[in-house]
């Protein structure tokens, strides 16, 4: 999948970018790590989330804040 | 015979309007008890993410939206046969079917607000940037130099996170008072003040638009951006996608991280 | 192709700008050579790394503000804060990585860093 040039500057390609590139609707499956050992990978990733929510906590500066849902 | 799915919608009659796909085919509708997926047939495989690609996808999702309530895919949602597209129905029929109910009558709107992030800095390092209460870090060692300077930006930009959160909830109090639900990203980059997407009743939609007007009218210094009326692209939550499946992963990890169509098959373990 | 969605901005340049700093952190694919593959576990363990470093930075800067250490510490601190940020621009700069491919994007989490 070729990097999308956004050299023209269209800022309605990048709004409908921001949508459709990686929200709507995700049937499982479809992100791909396409490197060796997976079951070595998913542990750390495990390792990772908790690292994130300990960040949350900390949180402050400069780190950008996570989406905030509000119903 | 490979099928690019734009969106699940709350119909399972035939569509009647013309609408053209990818490939300028023809997009129909694959029922499923009282939902259906709306469908396009390619022939050809799909070499990247192209600028036409992105806008022929969000088209088709946009003339969905005129007729019916549609829980919009995600680009390259690609599946293998109608007994696939059936099967991928069945497992998700309850979450589709709350989100149908739940996104009836309701669009989408995005908001986005540029701040001038340096001058903002600048006024709270003239604020409150020289005064050093911390005397005995005044020592001259290159460590504790480096701490004070740490400890300087630290209170600086926690200072500049604080201001930027005031500005999002003034703002909030006009946008939010229109929407049914809302998700709001802050200081996405230094200027990137506010990323937002606002769910609104269609019938709030003049509402909504004269809401951000007073906004926009607030400050001169700030630059602003709506957009909208979209499916509710941020809005789809499905419960059965939040247990992590065995062989899955996360995101970019790697360059070698691939957006990959899904080409559902036999792999259908759930755990 | 009509579009009945619109974008308003009084700004489009300004946004695109910043838009297209989104864009970066997308992921993509290259061609697969050792090289690269070197590259991106490189990335990844500077990543862990750099995610790391933040911690000890942050936690830092909060015992320093709530008093809790002494002056000896400050400086002991001050001196392995400085190394590591030494020792991450030697790594980035024979990877060849900028901070910005320094994260890791989670998904509905957002970004890790």
């Amino acid at each position: 999948m070729d990097n999308i040039t956004v050299k023209s500057k269209d800022v309605t390609l990048l709004e409908v970018l921001d949508r459709v590139l990686d929200k709507g609707v995700i049937i499982a499956g479809d992100i791909v790590i396409s490197v060796a050992d997976v079951d070595l990978i998913y542990l750390g990733l495990k390792v990772l989330l908790s690292s994130v929510e300990t960040m949350e906590c900390l949180r402050g500066a400069p780190f950008p804040s996570p989406m905030q849902e509000a119903t | 015979m490979k099928l690019y799915l734009y969106g699940i919608i709350d119909s399972s009659s035939m569509i009647r309007e013309s609408i053209c796909g990818l490939e300028g085919s023809g997009v129909y509708n694959i029922p499923y008890c009282d939902i259906g997926t709306a469908v396009s047939e390619i022939n050809q495989p799909i070499p990247g993410v192209s600028k036409r690609l992105v806008l022929e996808h969000e088209a088709v999702a946009e003339k969905l939206m005129e007729k019916f309530t549609v829980l919009p895919f995600r680009l390259l949602t690609i599946l293998d046969g109608r007994e696939n597209v059936l099967s991928m129905m069945d497992d998700y029929y309850g979450d589709f079917r709350d989100n149908l109910d739940g996104l009836r009558g309701k669009v989408e709107f995005g908001i986005k607000v540029i701040w001038p992030a340096d001058k903002v800095k600048s006024c709270i390092i003239n604020t409150c940037g020289t005064k050093n209460r911390n005397a005995h870090l005044l020592d001259d060692s290159a460590e504790r130099r480096f701490v004070r300077e740490k400890f300087e930006q630290h209170k600086i930009d926690r200072a500049f996170r604080e201001k930027a959160d005031g500005y999002i909830n003034a703002m909030d109090v006009f946008l939010g008072k229109f929407a049914t639900a809302k998700k709001l990203e802050t200081l996405r980059t230094e200027n990137l003040l506010l990323s937002a997407v606002y769910l609104v009743t269609k019938d709030n939609q003049d509402n909504f638009r004269e809401a951000f007007e007073h906004v926009r009218t607030a400050r001169k210094d700030f630059k602003y951006l709506v957009s909208g009326p979209w499916p509710p692209y941020h809005f789809v939550i499905l419960r059965r996608n939040s247990q992590p499946r065995r062989n899955s992963g996360l995101t970019a990890m790697f360059d070698k991280v691939i957006l990959q169509p899904t080409l559902v098959g036999a792999d259908k373990t759930w755990q | 192709m009509a579009m009945n969605s619109v974008v308003e901005t009084d700004f489009p340049e300004t946004f695109v700008e910043e838009m297209e700093k989104l864009q970066e952190a997308l992921p993509r694919r290259i061609d697969a050579n050792p090289k690269n593959v070197e590259k991106g576990l490189a990335k990844l363990v500077l990543t862990l790394v750099e995610l790391v470093r933040k911690l000890l930075e942050k936690q830092a800067m909060r015992r320093i503000e709530a008093g809790s250490l002494s002056d000896e510490q400050i400086e002991r601190v001050g001196e392995t804060l400085m190394k590591l940020e030494t020792k991450m621009h030697e790594l980035k700069e024979v990877f060849g990585l900028k901070d910005e491919e320094l994260n890791i994007n989670l998904g509905p989490l957002g970004d890790l860093m």
